[in-house]
């Protein structure tokens, strides 16, 4: 309360130059690290949670004329077609990118910079499957005695149920899909808002009764890391290499800054070495920069292979429709003849 | 100054409501409905949300009915129930939810888990509209005494008589009752965004998903269009009903076992308030109150506050100036109803698209409070100023008074206890705003409705715990807030 009257005391008399950072709701970052940079810069950082990665973009668009921020942090792949569409974002070459990997550097044009990466991927409760057996192949989990047991997020409100749904448009292919997310509906998946409801209500870990859950590959490493030597080995696993989805989240300084150079050096800190190597075990994302050394708990993140990508040309055409289709599938109960014949 | 007054209101109706709603009908039939409508699933959404506005309807009525009929009684402490009744009604909606939540969700009180079930949305319903068709039914149910007893003279049985002359005699109360429910529940918001999930999402909730999650536009507003279409044709059923004119009757004896059976029934109608505040852990104020993951309550409670303080600056004149313009019009009177037609979502949508250059800027919202605010406060005040003799305004003039002063010194004051209950209606409205502070919001806004939504999307128990503590607060803050104002006498209508 005290820090807040104080910002706000700051802010009406103009003395320290804040910079406002929109991010979605799993941003965190070591204290220490954010508090030597505004020693170092005299700007104040301001951190402000929109929700969902794509709820946070989204409020970063509707808000265009009056920016909420000055930098947005945290929008992916699946949505960079979105911003970039929507102007909303000032071109940026910061001097880090040549440190960055250059295989992230999707945005040619410099709007959305890569800040780091990872994969949405499957996670099993081991204790649940010690004397059961896992699914063999992603095609099992439509089976009915695999279907009850997993919870996915709704991708039309969650990016990682996204992400997880263009996984299997990838996998099972334009037409397959839908008949795979039919099998699943009748055979009873569960379908939460977000990644939080989903991993922290419905996840057997945390007393839920959904032992396979959609979530990411670090999800095993973060475990073993936050259970304070409970854990010596992860108490889930992942599954399936070839459903994880490669997600890419970007950092972008929004158009109608008051404060361009303040923006500039809030991106270039969090391309820096120092905060990329803070990321993985914040967000349990890996670090974009070539250069930024991962954590020990990471050797229980391995990288999959064989995991999907897809071209964002093809997300930003068909996003919004997969979505729909997934919604009349699954949540609607339609049939996926019925939906394919709406296609034309 | 009528006209003047009339040309105000008319003028903030056009940019306010008008405008914006233009925009929506603009976009919908242009880009969205041929494709919105091709769609079923939006089709299941409007046929849930008929389904939701027509059952609520139909169970408040036949709970309000009976009530009606017990309340033609004078027993102790009738008024105190009476005011009670419309208490819920002025109830934010996350606080309802909460209640029901506190009461019947998975951590509830009675350890029946029906979250997420249509029963759940249902009492929401009941509860929200009981008291508001109770007001209506009531002055009809008393004056049907004189014309039942007519017919039992003439040798009906109390039955017939009331299957025949009673009922009969009630039915445009009834229908009027019915329709207004149906509206409220219609457009619901709150109560199925918090309680229902993704299966009881009423077009509503519908609209501002679509907005907040995929920014489709032109979708959003053909199924807006389609539910402004729905409510618009209720409206004017709504209006084709008028009580028939009987006699006023009198209140029949009765003891104080009414009172005691009516008190059972009040503390089962307010269970999921005593469930929120058995609930609520004022610990958990105390770590919302600078809370690191959340808006702090320090913040959310500063933003109601004031936002309410501003938006009635705005709703305060723009209320009395349509009461005075719409004394003497009928066409005015009408229209300045029409806001309360429309959803708070609808208004945030219609600012969105209208005025794109002020997104996210606070005089939208204000706006958008005071647009939804001004017609409570103007009902309140408009039946008074009506009753006023226009002798008093004559003599004043006669005695030398300009007109605005003779309408600031005589009139105000003479109307001013029903400017007190329309200003607490005003008030509550807007610190329980929702929908629009949702659409329109800007995460250094957050209001305390807001806060408890914030909470609610994060599972886990403390959240929980926190975002009961701020709806308790909240119910509290607008309860008191209507004692001190209003005292119960809620001449609103």
């Amino acid at each position: 309360m005290l820090r807040l009257l104080a910002v706000l005391v700051f802010l009406a008399l103009g003395w320290a130059q804040e910079i406002t950072v929109l991010t979605h709701s799993s941003f965190s970052l070591d204290k220490g690290l954010i508090a030597r940079f505004e020693r170092e810069t005299g700007l104040k950082l301001r951190f402000l949670k929109g929700g969902d990665a794509g709820e946070t973009l989204n409020r970063a668009i509707l808000t265009k004329g009056a920016p909420i921020a000055d930098v947005i942090y945290g929008f992916d792949n699946t949505f960079l077609s979105r911003a970039l569409e929507a102007d909303i974002l000032l071109p940026y070459r910061s001097p880090e990118i040549q440190n960055l990997k250059a295989t992230l550097l999707l945005d040619p044009s410099f709007r959305a910079l890569p800040v780091d990466y990872g994969w949405v991927s499957l996670n099993y409760d081991r204790a649940h499957f010690k004397d059961r057996p896992l699914p063999k192949a992603p095609a099992d989990l439509a089976r009915p005695e695999y279907a009850r047991l997993l919870v996915v997020q709704n991708p039309a409100t969650s990016s990682p149920g996204l992400a997880f749904l263009m996984a299997t448009v990838a996998r099972f292919g334009e037409d397959g899909y839908l008949d795979f997310w039919a099998k699943l509906r009748d055979g009873g998946v569960r379908v939460a808002k977000g990644w939080s409801e989903a991993y922290y209500t419905h996840f057997t870990l945390y007393k839920g009764d959904r032992p396979l859950v959609v979530s990411y590959t670090t999800s095993p490493a973060a475990e073993v890391y936050y259970s304070e030597g409970k854990y010596q080995e992860p108490p889930t696993g992942n599954l399936f290499p070839e459903l994880a989805f490669f997600q890419v989240e970007f950092v972008g300084i929004l158009k109608g800054t008051k404060n361009l150079e303040g923006a500039k050096k809030v991106v270039d800190w969090l391309l820096s070495k120092p905060v990329q190597e803070n990321i993985p075990t914040e967000m349990w994302m890996y670090p974009a920069r070539r250069d930024a050394k991962l954590p020990e708990v990471f050797r229980f993140a391995p990288e999959p292979v064989g995991s999907v990508r897809l071209d964002p040309k093809v997300m930003a055409q068909n996003r919004e429709r997969w979505i729909a289709e997934w919604t009349q599938v699954v949540l609607q109960g339609q049939s996926p003849e019925a939906v394919r014949r709406g296609r034309r | 100054m009528a006209r003047l007054a009339g040309l105000l209101v008319l003028s903030f109706l056009g940019l306010a409501l008008f405008y914006p709603l233009s925009r929506i009908l603009v976009l919908g039939v242009g880009e969205g409905f041929a494709k919105a409508l091709a769609n079923p699933y939006y089709w299941e959404r409007y046929l849930w949300s008929l389904e939701y506005g027509l059952l609520s309807a139909f169970f408040t009525l036949s709970l309000a009915l009976p009530l009606a009929f017990l309340f033609r009684r004078r027993f102790p402490l009738r008024e105190a129930f009476l005011a009670l009744s419309t208490l819920p009604f002025v109830l934010p909606t996350p606080v309802v939810a909460l209640g029901f939540m506190a009461l019947l969700g998975p951590r509830g009180v009675l350890g029946v888990d029906l979250y997420g079930t249509r029963a759940l949305l249902f009492l929401a319903a009941v509860f929200y509209n009981l008291g508001l068709a109770l007001r209506i039914l009531l002055p009809v149910a008393m004056r049907l005494e004189g014309p039942m007893r007519a017919a039992r003279v003439l040798g009906a049985t109390p039955f017939r008589a009331f299957l025949r002359v009673g009922l009969p005699l009630l039915l445009p109360a009834l229908a009027s009752a019915g329709l207004l429910v149906f509206l409220y529940a219609f457009s619901a918001f709150g109560v199925p965004l918090l309680l229902g999930g993704p299966r009881y999402a009423t077009l509503e909730v519908e609209v501002y998903t679509l907005l907040a999650y995929r920014l489709a536009f032109p979708e959003a507003s053909a199924l807006m269009l389609l539910e402004i279409l729905t409510l618009g044709l209720a409206v004017l059923l709504y209006l084709r009903f008028r009580p028939y004119p009987l006699p006023p009757g009198e209140l029949l004896p009765a003891s104080w076992a009414w009172t005691a059976g009516l008190a059972i029934f009040f503390l089962l109608l307010f269970a999921p308030l005593g469930a929120l505040f058995l609930q609520a852990d004022p610990r958990a104020l105390a770590s919302a109150w600078a809370s690191e993951d959340f808006t702090p309550l320090s913040l959310a409670l500063g933003n109601s506050l004031r936002f309410t303080l501003l938006a009635l600056l705005l709703a305060l004149p723009l209320g009395v100036a349509y009461a005075v313009a719409a004394r003497g019009s009928r066409l005015l009177d009408l229209l300045g109803l029409f806001p309360l037609m429309v959803s708070p979502v609808a208004v945030g949508l219609g600012y969105l698209l209208a005025y794109p250059a002020w997104r996210g800027s606070l005089p939208l919202l204000l706006a958008a409070y005071a647009l939804l605010a001004y017609p409570l406060l103007a009902r309140a005040l408009l039946p008074a100023l009506r009753s006023l003799s226009p002798n008093l305004l004559q003599a004043a003039r006669v005695l030398g008074a300009t007109p605005l002063r003779a309408f600031l010194r005589v009139e105000i004051p003479l109307v001013f206890p029903a400017l007190q209950s329309g200003l607490a209606l005003a008030l509550a409205a807007i610190l329980g705003e929702f929908g629009a502070t949702l659409v329109l919001w800007r995460p250094e806004w957050t209001t305390l409705t807001l806060a408890i939504y914030e909470r609610l999307g994060r599972p886990g128990e403390a959240p929980f715990k926190e975002a009961l503590a701020l709806a308790a607060l909240l119910a509290l803050l607008s309860g008191l807030l209507f004692y001190f104002l209003d005292r119960g006498r809620g001449r609103w209508g």
